[in-house]
């Protein structure tokens, strides 16, 4: 394991703040990706790309990107799958908040050990969804299911490298 | 506990409140859209500005349709084109006689007080996707409010019934299939006019008959149509075929599987139907003969005209 980086907080501190444009436009890549026309397992097994921008933003871009943004996009992800209104909000309120205490964590890891942290999070926004339904009398709705935030935090390493270095790298002049 | 930034930056509220507030807010909201039907609004709304999202994720599946429909060998076109050609020749006598049928059935009823439970006329839809929800079974076809669909439309294909349109956005409109938990038709046996409910089971492909007793006559194959006594589906379409029959003298109900008619997971372009006007008046709100559904997508009760 490489030695961790000690000093979280001030390696972003002369960060500028990345641009409205390229967090609005990463947002809505993430749902275009999953309203594609996902159908049988490869729909339960469908990586829940708005959540995992949400949640890089959310450790990012703290002040721009919280459980306001979330609880919106939420309802609009709870529209597009034609759930009951409010669970995918939920969910995704629950996650940020996480991401809101672990940010200062998850950034003084490496990727592998923030796409663990990661996992943890999506691990809770899908067991919300679940146990929701699971309230409203769906069936457990198959193996593939389970599969689906390990996938969700897989895409965190490829979120990062796309985001992370258009927002922040530049900035730094290379030196992050 | 490293502390972010100190506490004279005032910024708002605390992770924690906000998380209190946003997670009554959306149960409030769930609360409000599962008891109420309070925010069909908001979705109708939301739905609209996410339409042009959808529709421009769709066009690269529709892309690749369309170059495979390209690519079509010649020979399958002409087998395709010589199996339609004897299904239409085969349709037409069954058509002609039904047409002949339904105007005796017409001379009758007309005797009788209360309208033709006949409906005329249908939508062509084309199925776009199906729901994006692993927890329902649902289609969505490319014809909503602006093509005059209300919830509660039965849907059918070349086959048999579909399901039924539960929520109607807009362009687009949602099909509960037939084999939705808890989506229930009213259908009659074919052989012996013997009435029943089925209900989906969630399971793809297959179809649960409840509370039939063990004596009830009903043998593997027998086939399932509507009954058309719910005033939402007009009688006499293919529901399903009997495929298992369970008689178990220790249960007081026979357990009955049946496989639904239509190509439920597989069509492409389906029939949204009118629903029938109903002849006499219902007694009852609650005794129109179906298993009240747990969820909410059920518009039938909500919808059928009274």
């Amino acid at each position: 394991m490489r030695p961790a980086d000690l000093t979280p907080v001030a390696r972003n501190v002369m960060q500028l703040p990345a641009s409205v444009a390229l967090v609005f436009f990463s947002l809505a890549g993430a749902y275009v990706l999953s309203v594609l026309p996902w159908s049988g397992a490869g729909l339960l097994a469908r990586p829940d790309f708005v959540l995992i921008v949400l949640l890089f933003w959310a450790v990012h871009e703290p002040r721009a990107i919280g459980q306001g943004v979330a609880f919106t996009l939420g309802m609009l992800m709870d529209v597009s799958d034609s759930m009951l209104l409010g669970q995918h909000a939920l969910a995704y309120v629950i996650a940020t908040f996480g991401a809101q205490v672990l940010r200062v964590r998850i950034l003084s890891f490496h990727l592998p050990e923030q796409t663990l942290h990661v996992l943890g999070l999506t691990i809770v926004a899908a067991a919300v969804l679940f146990a929701l339904n699971l309230l409203l009398g769906a069936d457990f709705p198959g193996i593939a299911f389970l599969v689906s935030p390990v996938l969700t935090a897989l895409c965190w390493a490829p979120v990062n490298w796309l985001l992370y270095s258009t927002a922040v790298r530049r900035r730094q002049g290379g030196a992050g | 506990m490293i502390r972010e930034s100190p506490s004279f930056f005032h910024r708002g509220p605390s992770p924690l409140a906000r998380l209190t507030f946003f997670t009554i807010g959306a149960i409030a909201v769930m609360i409000a859209d599962h008891r109420f039907h309070a925010l069909e609004t908001v979705r109708l709304s939301l739905s609209v500005l996410a339409h042009p999202v959808q529709q421009f994720a769709a066009v690269p599946s529709q892309a690749l349709g369309r170059i495979a429909d390209y690519f079509a060998s010649q020979e399958r076109l002409l087998r395709e084109n010589q199996e339609l050609k004897t299904r239409v020749l085969e349709q037409s006598a069954a058509a002609q006689e039904a047409r002949l049928l339904r105007a005796e059935q017409e001379h009758l009823l007309s005797m009788a007080p209360g309208k033709s439970r006949y409906t005329e006329g249908g939508l062509l839809a084309e199925v776009l996707y199906s729901a994006r929800n692993p927890f329902t079974r649902k289609v969505v076809v490319d014809k909503g409010l602006t093509h005059s669909v209300a919830p509660g439309m039965p849907v059918i294909d070349g086959q048999g019934v579909v399901g039924q349109v539960t929520n109607v956005g807009t362009f687009t409109s949602e099909v509960t299939l037939v084999t939705e938990k808890d989506q229930s038709v009213p259908v009659m046996l074919v052989r012996n006019g013997l009435r029943a409910i089925a209900v989906g089971s969630g399971k793809d492909g297959s179809i649960d008959v409840p509370f039939m007793p063990v004596s009830a006559d009903i043998q593997n194959g027998d086939i399932f149509v509507t009954s058309g006594i719910d005033a939402t589906y007009p009688p006499g379409l293919l529901v399903a075929q009997v495929t298992s029959v369970e008689k178990n003298a220790a249960y007081v109900f026979a357990k009955i599987v049946a496989k639904p008619a239509a190509g439920v997971e597989s069509h492409r372009y389906v029939m949204v139907l009118p629903i029938p006007a109903m002849g006499a008046a219902r007694p009852e709100p609650k005794a129109d003969g179906t298993k009240p559904g747990k969820h909410r997508a059920s518009a039938r009760r909500r919808d059928a005209p009274r």
